[in-house]
Order: structure tokens, then sequence, then C-alpha cells
């Protein structure tokens, strides 16, 4: 009777395991954090947020463009939405960052702060000659796979959705995406939405760069 | 004047320094006495006490002593402050800021900051010309960030406005070489830990001693 019992609870807990986490790690995504909820209450004067973004140029550049090298991603005109989330991702330690942690330990601990830079830099403009292509060989075959895999939440032009959080994507560094394509499908990229990482996982190598160089050859897309 | 503190700066090491020794507790004994009690008077402080290791105009004639001519006023203000609650410790410099009144503060850094900066030279071109790409791009490999995006192009440093996120990031440029590399081996060994978020620790922590020489080499000759 005891055996019985016990392996009725040991069928019924491994039909419930996979589900269960399953739904935690989507409702992790969705649910937002107690300082992005904050955050985003909070209303970010741009002129203040280009005295607060001063620590960052030394990587990100005066002009946010980051680098065409893909060291570091361009942040002007990206949704304010999804500025906020990546930073306080990479605070809490969510989306892993260690070049970059260290320096907004303290200073981004202002809500403040992270207002005013969401604003000053969602408003600046893409600079289109720095933005860092790919080979420009694989642009179609990136095309193809983009329109059938990633448009639903990227947007038909890769302009994201600022109210569910998806980062724009066109103009973005060619080296950059193509480094977070890689931490998306390997699971290195700790805050990556779980329904892409399902559609990016059976991924090639040739795939992600075709994918990469696509979404860089994309132009600014109109706001 | 303390006996301590006439201990710590007659234990200074080099020998060159101990000559100067004796010149300063001359004049500290008479720095305490006379007092600072007048803004007016710190053309006469900076001519009889700074001048023995910053220069009578703030250009340091002595590779350890900082140049102080034409640092904003509010960086000077906030390391005075800071040597004086003991934030920033140093053995020359701490016996001299237990010396000033709060009020001797602000008219000292109005008038070395006033003061015109001498050009410097750097005494290593080849270095120079990898601390200017250090500068300007940073390293991204260890992710030391481009010492421009704070300091300004060419080390001009940019006076920070009062508000919640505005610091002073002070002028380096043609500051003496070994003051320059003293400053950033103690923010990576957290000797000096004034700097606000931990910003220049974090910064030469990531650097090579290579790189900390070579970026003095490029600031000490950069020019106008
Ligand atoms: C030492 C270099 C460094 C500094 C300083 C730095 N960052 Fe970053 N940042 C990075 C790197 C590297 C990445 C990309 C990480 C990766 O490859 O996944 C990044 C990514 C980001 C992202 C996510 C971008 C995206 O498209 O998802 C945001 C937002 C950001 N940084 C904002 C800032 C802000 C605001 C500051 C200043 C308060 C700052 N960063 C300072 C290095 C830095
Ligand atoms: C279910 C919605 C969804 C789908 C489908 C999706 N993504 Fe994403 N993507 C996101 C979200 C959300 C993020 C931001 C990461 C986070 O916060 O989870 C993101 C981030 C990215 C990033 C990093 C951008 C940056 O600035 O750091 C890249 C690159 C990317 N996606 C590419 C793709 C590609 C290519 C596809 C199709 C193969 C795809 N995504 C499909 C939602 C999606
Ligand atoms: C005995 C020599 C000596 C005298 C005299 C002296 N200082 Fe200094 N001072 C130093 C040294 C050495 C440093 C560098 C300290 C360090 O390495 O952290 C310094 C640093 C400073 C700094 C910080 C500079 C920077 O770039 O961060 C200021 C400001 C300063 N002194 C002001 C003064 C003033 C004002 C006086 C006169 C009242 C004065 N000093 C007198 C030795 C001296
Ligand atoms: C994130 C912003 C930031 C970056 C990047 C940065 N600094 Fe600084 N630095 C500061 C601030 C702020 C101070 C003033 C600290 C204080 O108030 O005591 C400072 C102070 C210094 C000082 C001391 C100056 C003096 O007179 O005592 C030196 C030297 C220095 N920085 C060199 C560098 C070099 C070299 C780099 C590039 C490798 C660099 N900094 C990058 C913010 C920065």
């Amino acid at each position: 009777m005891k055996k019985i019992l016990i392996s009725i609870v040991a069928i019924a807990s491994i039909a419930v395991l996979p589900l269960a986490a399953q739904a935690q790690t989507s409702q992790t995504w969705n649910e937002k954090s107690a300082e992005l909820t904050k955050v985003l209450e909070t209303k970010g004067d741009p002129e203040r947020g280009a005295a607060a973004f001063v620590p960052c140029q030394g990587c990100h550049r005066s002009d946010a463009m980051g680098k065409s090298s893909g060291a570091y991603p361009r942040l002007a005109g990206q949704h304010a939405s999804v500025l906020l989330k990546q930073m306080t991702d990479i605070r809490s330690g969510l989306r892993n960052n260690p070049k970059m942690e260290e320096y907004v330990e303290d200073h981004l601990a202002k809500p403040e702060n992270m207002a005013d830079i969401a604003a000053y830099v969602s408003a600046l403009p893409i600079v289109e000659d720095k933005v860092g292509r790919g080979p420009g060989t694989a642009i179609q075959a990136g095309k193809t796979l983009f329109e059938r895999d990633c448009v639903q939440c990227h947007g038909n032009n890769g302009e994201g959705d600022a109210q569910k959080f998806y980062p724009m994507v066109a103009a973005q560094h060619y080296r950059y995406l193509l480094r977070e394509l890689h931490y998306i499908r390997d699971g290195d990229r700790g805050n990556s939405n779980p329904d892409m990482v399902k559609v990016v996982k059976p991924y090639r190598e040739a795939d992600l760069e075709a994918l990469a160089d696509y979404m860089s050859s994309l132009p600014p897309p109109k706001k | 004047m303390k006996i301590a503190e006439f201990k710590s700066l007659s234990a200074t090491p080099r020998g060159y320094r101990i000559g100067m020794t004796a010149r300063l507790a001359a004049l500290l004994l008479g720095f305490g006495m006379a007092g600072l009690a007048h803004a007016q008077d710190a053309q006469t402080t900076a001519a009889t006490v700074c001048a023995a290791c910053h220069g009578a105009d703030g250009n340091s004639l002595a590779p350890m002593f900082p140049t102080l001519a034409g640092l904003q006023e509010n960086y000077i203000v906030k390391q005075l402050n800071d040597f004086m609650s003991g934030k920033r410790k140093n053995d020359m410099m701490s016996p001299i800021a237990a010396q000033l009144k709060p009020e001797d503060v602000q008219p000292l850094a109005a008038y070395f900051s006033k003061q015109k900066r001498a050009r410097g030279t750097s005494t290593n071109r080849m270095a120079a010309s990898a601390g200017k790409v250090l500068y300007n791009q940073g390293n991204d490999e260890t992710g030391v960030p481009a010492c421009i995006g704070c300091h300004q192009p060419k080390g001009a440093g940019s006076e920070g406005a009062s508000g919640l996120q505005n610091y002073t990031y002070p002028k380096l440029a043609n500051q003496q070489i070994d003051y320059i590399k003293s400053q950033l081996k103690n923010f990576a060994t957290g000797e000096r830990s004034n700097d606000p978020n931990r910003f220049m620790r974090v910064t030469a922590k990531r650097m090579t001693d290579e790189e900390m020489e070579e970026v003095a080499q490029y600031l000490a000759g950069v020019g106008d």
C-alpha cells in the first residue's frame, strides 16, 4: 500500500514537474521586477538624462551609437521601455553583463537616473553609417527566417514593440546581434524570452549569421 | 602642530623629500599660528604654504605633486573637504588640510582654478601614442571604458552642475606623469576611495601597469 502510494506520488510529480517549470519561466519573464515597476512609474527628464549618461559614454559612446565592432550595443533610438527592462535586468544579474555591472550598481540605484537616461537615449537619432554591418551575403536567407520566426515580436521592419518590451533589432551592430543570438540559443542570456528561445534553439551557426546579417542591414524604422 | 603629524612627514621614505620636510615644518608652524581667517588671504596662503609643493601659481614642478592650476573649482573643493574629513588620505597633504578651516576652502579653490595651466611634456612618445588610443577608445577586451567618455576630449574635464547625477570629472591635461600613475594605482588598490560610485576604482582595477604608464604619458603632453 505504502509502495503504491509512493509510486503514484512519483508519477504525479514527474508528470507535473515540466509543466510547473515551464510555467515558472514564462511567469518570470512576464512578471515585472519591483525595480522595473518603479522606474516605469518615474517620469524621465531628458536634460538630466544627458548628464546621467556621461558615465556610460566610455563604452556606449557620446552619441549612444555603441561601437561598430559590436563590443558595445547601440542604445540610441531604442524604446525607453526596453532600455529600462534591460538596465534593471543587468542590475539584478538576471542578464549577465560583467563589464557593465560594476558601473551601474551605485549610479543606477536611483530610479530617477534610469528614467532620465531612458528618456534621453531613446530620443537620440540613429546614425546609420555607424551601424556595423554583416558580410551582406546572407541577407535573403536571414529575411526568410526572420519573417517566419521573429516578426510576430520584433515586427516586419525589426522595429520591436515598446508596449511589450520587445527590442528594436533593426540597425543594430552585426557582431553584437550575432553574440546575443548565441547567448539566447545557448542559454547564456539569462533574461531571454522563453518563446524566443524555443524558436532560436534549433538554429545552426549559418542561420544565426544570416539573421544577424539581415537585421543589421535593416534601416532605422520610422517611429 | 601635533607630534604625530610631524612624524608622518619626516617618515616619508625618499631622500629628496627630507630637505623639504624641514622647510615644511617651518611653513606649517607659521601657517598654524596665522590661520587663514580671511578670504582675501587665499593668494597669500597659496604663495606661502601651497607653493612649496604645488607651485605658487599651482603649476607643480615636482613629479609627485599634482598641478592645481586650472583644475575645476568644484573638484578642488571636494578634494580639500575629503582630505579634511579623512575620506582621502596622504602623508604630505593630509597634515596641511588638517590646518585649513572650512571657510578657507572655497577661496583657495577659486584661486587655483583661475590660474593658467602650463603645458607639460611626455617623456616617451611611443607610450604616449598608445595612451592616446586607450584614452579615446578604451580596451574592449578587458572592459576599460574610454577615458574620453567621462574626462572629455584631450583630458579637458567637465564642470559638474548641481543635481542628482552630476559629478565633476577632473581636468587631466598636462598633469604630472607620476601623479597620474600614482592615482591610478591608488584607485586600483582602493587606497584612494573617494571617487563617486566607484567609477575610478572599477576603471583602474581593469588597467595594466603598462596602460597606466601610457595614458599618463599621453595626458602629460596633450597640449591645449
Ligand atoms: C564598461 C563598459 C560599459 C559601461 C560603462 C556601460 N555599459 Fe551598458 N553595456 C555594456 C556591454 C558590453 C553591453 C552588452 C552586453 C552583452 O554583450 O550582452 C551593454 C548593454 C547595455 C544595455 C542593453 C542594450 C540592449 O540592446 O539590450 C543597456 C540598456 C545599457 N548597456 C545601458 C547602459 C547605461 C545606461 C550605462 C551607464 C549608466 C552603461 N550601459 C554603461 C558595457 C557597458
Ligand atoms: C515571443 C517574442 C519574441 C520572439 C518570437 C523573438 N524574440 Fe527576440 N527578443 C524578445 C525579447 C522580449 C527580447 C529582449 C530580451 C528579454 O528581455 O527577454 C528579445 C531580444 C532579442 C535580441 C537581443 C536584442 C538586444 O538589443 O539585445 C535579438 C538579437 C533577438 N531578440 C532576435 C530574435 C530573432 C532573430 C528572432 C527570431 C528567430 C526572435 N528574436 C524572436 C522577444 C522575441
Ligand atoms: C608637503 C607638500 C604639500 C603642500 C605644502 C600642499 N600639498 Fe596639496 N598635495 C600634496 C600631495 C603629495 C598631493 C597628492 C596626494 C595624493 O597622492 O593623494 C596633494 C594633493 C592636493 C590636492 C588634490 C589634487 C587633485 O588633483 O586631486 C589639492 C586640491 C591640494 N593638494 C591643495 C593644496 C592646497 C590648497 C595647499 C595649501 C594650503 C596644499 N595643497 C599644500 C602635497 C602638498
Ligand atoms: C565613469 C566615468 C569615468 C571614467 C570612464 C574615467 N574616469 Fe577618471 N575620474 C572620474 C571621476 C568622477 C573622478 C574624480 C574622483 C573624485 O571626485 O575624487 C576621476 C578622477 C581621475 C583621476 C584623478 C585626478 C586627480 O587630479 O587626482 C585620474 C588620474 C583619472 N580619473 C584618470 C582616468 C583615466 C586614465 C581613465 C581612462 C582609463 C579614466 N579616468 C576614466 C570618472 C571617470
